[in-house]
């Protein structure tokens, strides 16, 4: 374990009591953890795979901690322990970032090539993203951004509706002077009581160009198993008249630093609902992944993955109350990521 | 019931038949009822006299209390025969209302109109009940307002379907949406039921009342103007829309976008909300200004009319609960 290491960040957050509990400070060997209150509760399945494990079993004790977890220690020199009790350091501001993948959409199910055609979610899709909401139900959210499709808007709508605040999420509309006209709220104790969604083709699937509504055995048959692969799985090469992964990499990351990242640096909890490869082009500029690695990260459907911003900086931070063989990633369970202790 | 209507149609649709059940024809007294396979069948409760004995077998009657309008003049019958049709048989066309079910600022009690509020647990149930009644009509078009609550609504409903059409919905806001939104198999296409949003099935745009506590704007405006805002045809709120302006564009769109796909025989479904629908019904049903204050549309109680020969024949609600009346009116 890297106690050595230098940082002022915090992984937890905590929003009632623990702040004195001992016992989780020793779990950390020599370690202290300096918690901060941020009005809120995080809730992991962790999978720690150091020595000085950490026990799930703590009561109303939630750690999020990732496998990189050593950015995200306090060094015990440098906790300025009156601090947890007034629980709030206001200089570093610190926000949360939730990513989601939707759920099943019809044509998953009927196996086509979906891209950037507008499908809704199935039953099962439906029930993936209630079971996210339950997972992120205590995160803070102020903000939202999803995709101009209808899946992932969905899917964060559905989320919500387990959300534990009483905020009420409302889709902004400025496509046109008379939508946003329309769409005006009189009341500033409601604005206050709302949370903007904001929908940015951006943030779509990966557009798959004239592959859209085909059949993957078909398609794979007319022009071959290795050139459909090499498209799908390839970082730059395009289906004919299609995006490659790195060009939806370029709007999607292009899209999150210019209008995203703002709100985080200015405090604000975001959370975004979207797809499989413009979520993995964000988390490509989130953790600094090379194209190899990208091409290789699989991000299951429906499991919400949690980030805090924090001085500039993106922790990491797996999901919130996942399964206890998820990794960091929540990955599919073909694909085992780099965890010591093998857990999973 | 009126045997002496003379009219060509029948409301009457059915799948698997047993129309030469003498029994049953009995039933209509002097009335005889034809049947038209049109494949698909409506699950309904019979609300009129002469009602249809469903221990008869596979018979399945839409009728309503308006029925005299599809009731074939007995001495007409002689001459038509399933078998021998010198005309051809007319278009018909379903056409079902789905208003949306409860969403977060009903919860709160505040006014909605144009703010895109999205749904509660509850409006999600209400939505796939909804679904559930319409599970067997057959659906070739969708079409919602540009708000998530319809929206979410429609796609909902749509999940409880029983026929494999996917539901896409089309986007045509800038050429770089149309675009990317392109279906490239036939085979495909043919599968899709396309879904189109237009603003115009908005609910009312409720201007500066948008947001407002109810309790609140009652006590800042007084209880009578509220009322008079809420409930005439044709005082707006400040900046908002009356009733009647928000009739106007809903129904203009109805009759420029919708009926065209009726009269070409396409089943449309219209996913909106309670002052959009209630307008087109005052189309549909030649309401009075009136009457269409005093109508209340049930939240995800779907309706269906059936479109034939440009005339709407209302055919209440499938499956609905035994007290509704055609109208799924409101208990209250």
């Amino acid at each position: 374990m890297a106690s050595a290491v230098f940082h002022q960040a915090i992984g937890t957050l905590l929003s009632h009591q623990h702040l004195h509990n001992s016992g989780f400070h020793q779990e950390f060997g020599n370690v202290s953890v300096n918690l901060i209150s941020k009005g809120f509760k995080v809730y992991t399945g962790l999978s720690i795979s150091r020595k000085g494990g950490y026990s799930s079993g703590k009561r109303n004790f939630s750690v999020v901690q990732g496998s990189a977890s050593q950015t995200s220690v306090v060094d015990p020199l440098s906790t300025p322990s009156n601090d947890s009790k007034n629980g709030f350091q206001k200089k570093s501001s610190e926000a949360a970032l939730i990513l989601i993948r939707h759920g099943e959409s019809l044509w998953n199910e009927k196996n086509l090539f979906t891209g950037c055609v507008d499908v809704p979610l199935t039953k099962k899709g439906v029930e993936e993203a209630i079971e996210a909401g339950k997972r992120i139900s205590n995160i803070p959210v102020d903000m939202i951004y999803t995709s101009s499709l209808i899946r992932a808007q969905m899917t964060a709508m559905l989320a919500m509706t387990q959300h534990r605040r009483r905020k009420v999420p409302i889709i902004m509309h400025n496509e046109s002077e008379q939508a946003r006209a329309w769409s005006q709220i009189f009341s500033e104790d409601t604005m206050r009581q709302s949370i903007p969604v904001i929908t940015a083709w951006q943030l779509n699937e990966r557009m798959y160009g004239e592959l859209q509504g085909l059949n993957k055995q078909e398609t794979a048959d007319r022009f071959g198993k290795e050139k459909v692969h090499e498209w799908r799985r390839s970082y730059d090469i395009p289906p004919p008249n299609g995006e490659s992964l790195e060009m939806c990499a370029e709007r999607a990351v292009a899209y999150f630093k210019d209008q995203i990242e703002p709100q985080l640096c200015s405090g604000k909890h975001v959370m975004i609902a979207a797809h499989g490869n413009s979520l993995r082009s964000i988390i490509m500029y989130l953790d600094k992944l090379t194209s190899q690695e990208v091409i290789s990260l699989e991000l299951s459907t429906g499991i919400p993955m949690l980030y805090i911003f924090k001085e500039g900086r993106f922790i990491r931070k797996g999901s919130p109350a996942g399964p206890t063989e998820a990794g960091v990633y929540a990955y599919t369970r073909f694909i085992n990521f780099t965890n010591a202790s093998g857990s999973i | 019931m009126d045997a002496g209507t003379l009219h060509n149609q029948i409301g009457a649709v059915q799948l698997h038949i047993c129309s030469n059940d003498s029994g049953f024809l009995r039933k209509f007294r002097n009335s005889s009822l034809q049947c038209i396979s049109k494949g698909f069948a409506l699950d309904v409760k019979l609300l009129s006299k002469g009602i249809c004995n469903s221990k008869h077998g596979k018979v399945r009657v839409t009728y309503t209390s308006l029925c005299h309008a599809s009731v074939v003049d007995p001495a007409l019958r002689t001459s038509l025969s399933a078998n021998d049709y010198n005309q051809k048989p007319s278009i018909e066309s379903s056409l079902i209302l789905i208003r949306h079910g409860e969403s977060l600022w009903n919860e709160k009690n505040l006014f909605t109109g144009c703010v895109d509020v999205p749904l509660t647990k509850r409006g999600i149930e209400e939505a796939i009940e909804a679904g559930k009644r319409i599970s067997n009509i057959p659906v070739d078009i969708i079409y919602t307002s540009a708000l998530i609550r319809a929206q979410m609504t429609a796609m909902l409903a749509m999940t409880q379907h029983r026929r494999k059409k996917v539901p896409i919905i089309t986007h045509d806001e800038s050429e770089q949406a149309k675009a990317w939104s392109q279906i490239f198999s036939d085979e495909t296409n043919k599968q899709s039921i396309p879904v189109i949003t237009a603003w115009q099935l908005n609910e009312r745009m409720y201007g500066e009342l948008q947001g407002l506590n109810k309790k609140e704007t009652a006590e800042r405006y007084g209880k009578e103007k509220v009322h008079d805002w809420r409930r005439s045809y044709d005082i707006p709120p400040p900046n908002g829309e009356s009733l009647e302006m928000c009739s106007q564009r809903a129904v203009a769109y109805f009759r420029e976008k919708i009926e065209p796909q009726l009269q070409s025989g396409k089943n449309v479904m219209v996913a909106a909300h309670g002052n959009s629908l209630r307008s087109i019904i005052m189309y549909l049903d030649k309401l009075t200004s009136q009457e269409v204050i005093n109508l209340e549309l049930s939240t995800g109680v779907p309706l269906l009319y059936i479109y034939k020969d440009t005339k709407f024949i209302k055919r209440g609600s499938p499956v609905g609960p035994t007290e509704a009346g055609v109208y799924a009116y409101t208990k209250g």
